[in-house]
């Protein structure tokens, strides 16, 4: 039988490693669908297209693979936005793709017709629009070549209806060629070294490209060498063991003030994979005004792009790394190091609980009952900086979680997608009640795949971030962010077949945590918490990372 | 920084949606673009798109690298500062009357405007210049009674072959 264009789609995915499409099918997707049912790759079924396009990203975070989405057009295609823009903000390799009316009817408004390209051109990579059934493997292959390579990326691949059940020839791969990988540009790396080797107070800044260029190993092995504290953006944490001896935390808005104040009064910056955000740098002009900064980043367009650079290195950074290793020689810096062990003493009598209270307390809890290669998916809020404060990470891909464009309702979804590409781990979600209330409906997917997924719901009954920002910068008047307490998690995760229990977090949660994390299957805990318990230290908005503050 | 006007040449696919895409890398910034050309090149296949825009100087380096990213997007040329050829072209129609028709056939002349057509009271010329000298003959025949005026964008190219 000669086959049709979804037949074709199936091969394709197959041979770029695709074991796994997270969808949701419509009429125009339906000739894929149909093909499903004699391939290998498993399609499941998500109960709303973003839950679809950010488990695709979960996937792609916890495996390093390209996650891959499926969704109808019209609607189902304009579902998937927030999902690729996460993916985009947070260089996750993704492809999405998307089912397109039939090429007879474009412009002409058909039902269910977007102009999904259009819609997604500043969210993605690239796009392809599918013209010709015998286009569909070659621009396929591309898709997952530009997204698995450079800064990796969401691309995004309308294929219209017609085409998809077109009868085709087989698409053959012709061989690639090969590309011989090189430095460029070595002398670079070498003043880089240079630099480093003569500077007094040494910072080394590790963002989320460390990761996505799988480059920890090295990381760890170059700060080991060069005997020299690291900082992470919040991307970057987990790129090395949260227990290392150099680590100073996460700088930023939200960051560990150890961290922010170390940068601060650093003499030389060593940047790789991170792209300096305001999230990170605060206001920009006070930001490491003693630091002379080299910048390592497989994107050029991410040099410079906030912040000047002495030193720039447009290349891989695990080659980079490797390349740099030798050039280092590794120096006492006594003085610096006396300094930072001070202040971190001075900071931890200061801060005893880290800055994130009872909900802290809960989430130290939570890990120490959970295996140890467990992966945490955190939503974003309060939940999100409770969690990034306090997860010790053991491992690159075990703390997941919205940076770049904070997306609420992400951790749910993203952990089915998590789950689902690393089966031998564990995986616990820990989200607020507003996150949890935007992706709730996939507590479904959970439920109906069977998936062992530890939802921990820290409820306040308030989108608690903002709050917190009214109460110290709103004369606290706390408007629209009320969420109330009329709903009973517990019930509606029993509604969907989640077992739930509920506990306060202010009482001991340990028998209630090890209920769960011994339960063979999907669980949800309902920690409530006051509505005052916030974050600190945080950074107003308009100052620098140095004035941080530690309350009202 | 100062603000200045940079003429940037792209060499492009020749296919749907990569204006929209290179035109993205602009407004998504904040940049206007203040005039573009666009034609084939000699291979039907590429396309070259010339356009200005007024921006700080260190813009071009920044759009240059963004422009770059774009897959359909072959090679991006600055022609800010650089030597070389900038020609745009414009129409403009006037009213003529027995009063003025003397001294504006005599200005086309000394401008070296061409007369693309006329009759009794109307006249059509074509100026292809760079920009300061269309703008400067613009702004001589506009006490006439500009009817209607209407230009492209700047083409460029090098004066010599650069070095590669």
């Amino acid at each position: 039988m000669e086959p049709i264009g979804a037949d074709i789609v199936l091969k394709t995915l197959l041979e770029e490693g695709v074991d796994v499409i997270f969808g949701y099918p419509g009429a125009n997707t339906l000739p894929l669908n149909d093909r499903m049912a004699d391939s290998t790759i498993r399609h499941y079924l998500m109960r709303h297209e973003q839950a679809a396009a950010h488990a695709a990203d979960g996937y792609a975070r916890a495996t390093g693979k390209v996650g891959v989405c499926l969704a109808t057009s019209g609607p189902g295609a304009t579902n998937l936005v927030t999902g690729i823009a996460t993916a985009y903000m947070d260089s996750t390799p993704m492809v999405a793709i998307t089912a397109q009316v039939n090429s007879d009817l474009w412009g002409r408004d058909a039902f269910q017709e977007t102009d999904i390209i259009g819609i997604t051109m500043p969210i993605t990579k690239h796009s392809f629009m599918i013209r010709d059934a015998n286009q569909i493997a070659s621009s396929l292959r591309q898709a997952f070549q530009l997204a698995s390579t450079g800064r990796t990326g969401p691309v995004l691949v309308d294929i219209p209806k017609d085409i998809l059940s077109a009868r085709c020839g087989e698409q053959p791969k012709k061989a690639p060629k090969a590309q011989p990988k090189r430095i460029e540009n070595r002398e670079q790396l070498e003043r880089i070294a240079q630099a480093l080797n003569r500077s007094e107070r040494p910072v080394i800044l590790i963002g989320g490209g460390v990761k996505l260029g799988d480059a920890c190993t090295q990381m760890s092995e170059f700060i080991q060498k060069a005997q020299v504290p690291f900082v992470t953006t919040m991307m970057g944490i987990g790129s090395v063991a949260s227990a290392n001896g150099f680590n100073l935390g996460f700088i930023g808005t939200h960051g560990n003030e150890l961290a922010n104040r170390m940068i601060h009064q650093s003499d030389f910056i060593l940047a790789l994979g991170a792209r300096f955000t305001e999230r990170s740098t605060s206001v920009i002009d006070e930001f490491a005004p003693l630091a002379t900064v080299a910048q390592i980043d497989i994107d050029p367009t991410s040099i410079g792009k906030n912040v000047k650079v002495d030193f720039p290195f447009v290349g891989d950074i695990q080659e980079a790394l490797a390349a740099l290793l030798p050039l280092i020689v590794p120096r006492e810096r006594n003085a610096w190091l006396e300094r930072i062990r001070t202040d971190r003493q001075t900071l931890e009598e200061k801060l005893t609980d880290g800055g994130c209270g009872q909900a802290g307390s809960l989430i130290r809890k939570i890990q120490a009952a959970m295996p140890r290669e467990t992966i945490v998916v955190s939503d974003v809020g309060l939940n999100q900086i409770w969690t990034v404060r306090t997860w010790q990470t053991h491992s690159p891909r075990s703390l997941l979680t919205s940076g770049g464009m904070g997306t609420m309702g992400f951790s749910v979804p993203a952990a089915i997608g998590a789950r689902v590409g690393a089966p031998d781990r564990e995986v616990v979600v820990i989200c607020g009640d507003g996150g949890f209330y935007m992706n709730i409906q996939e507590l479904a997917t959970i439920s109906a795949y069977g998936l062992p997924i530890k939802v921990v719901v820290i409820n306040n009954g308030h989108l608690g971030m903002i709050r917190q920002i009214q109460d110290l910068f709103y004369d606290a008047r706390f408007t629209t962010s009320d969420l109330g307490d009329r709903v009973d998690l517990t019930a509606v995760a029993k509604g969907f077949g989640v077992p739930a229990e509920r506990v306060a977090v202010d009482e001991d949660p340990t028998e209630a945590i090890a209920r769960m994390s011994a339960a063979a299957g999907p669980y949800m805990l309902e920690a409530m918490v006051d509505q005052n318990q916030y974050v600190y230290p945080i950074i107003p908005p308009g100052c620098s990372n140095v004035e941080m503050i530690c309350g009202k | 920084m100062a603000i200045e006007e940079h003429t940037i040449s792209l060499l492009v696919n020749n296919q749907p949606g990569v204006l929209s895409r290179i035109a993205g890398v602009f407004s998504s910034r904040g940049y206007n673009i203040r005039s573009l050309c666009v034609a084939e090149t000699t291979n039907p296949e590429i396309s070259r798109i010339t356009l200005t825009s007024k921006a700080e100087s260190d813009f071009t380096e920044k759009i240059k690298k963004q422009l770059d990213k774009l897959v359909d997007v072959v090679s991006v040329t600055d022609f800010t500062g650089a030597p070389s050829v900038q020609r745009e072209m414009m129409l403009i129609s006037l009213r003529l009357t027995e009063e003025n028709r003397k001294e504006i056939l005599r200005a086309i002349d000394v401008f070296g405007c061409r007369v693309i057509a006329m009759s009794e009271d109307y006249l059509i010329m074509e100026i292809t210049a760079n920009k300061d000298k269309t703008a400067a003959i613009l702004r001589y025949f506009e006490p006439f009674g500009v009817e209607e005026m209407n230009r492209t964008g700047a083409i460029a190219v090098f004066r010599q072959k650069r070095d590669e």
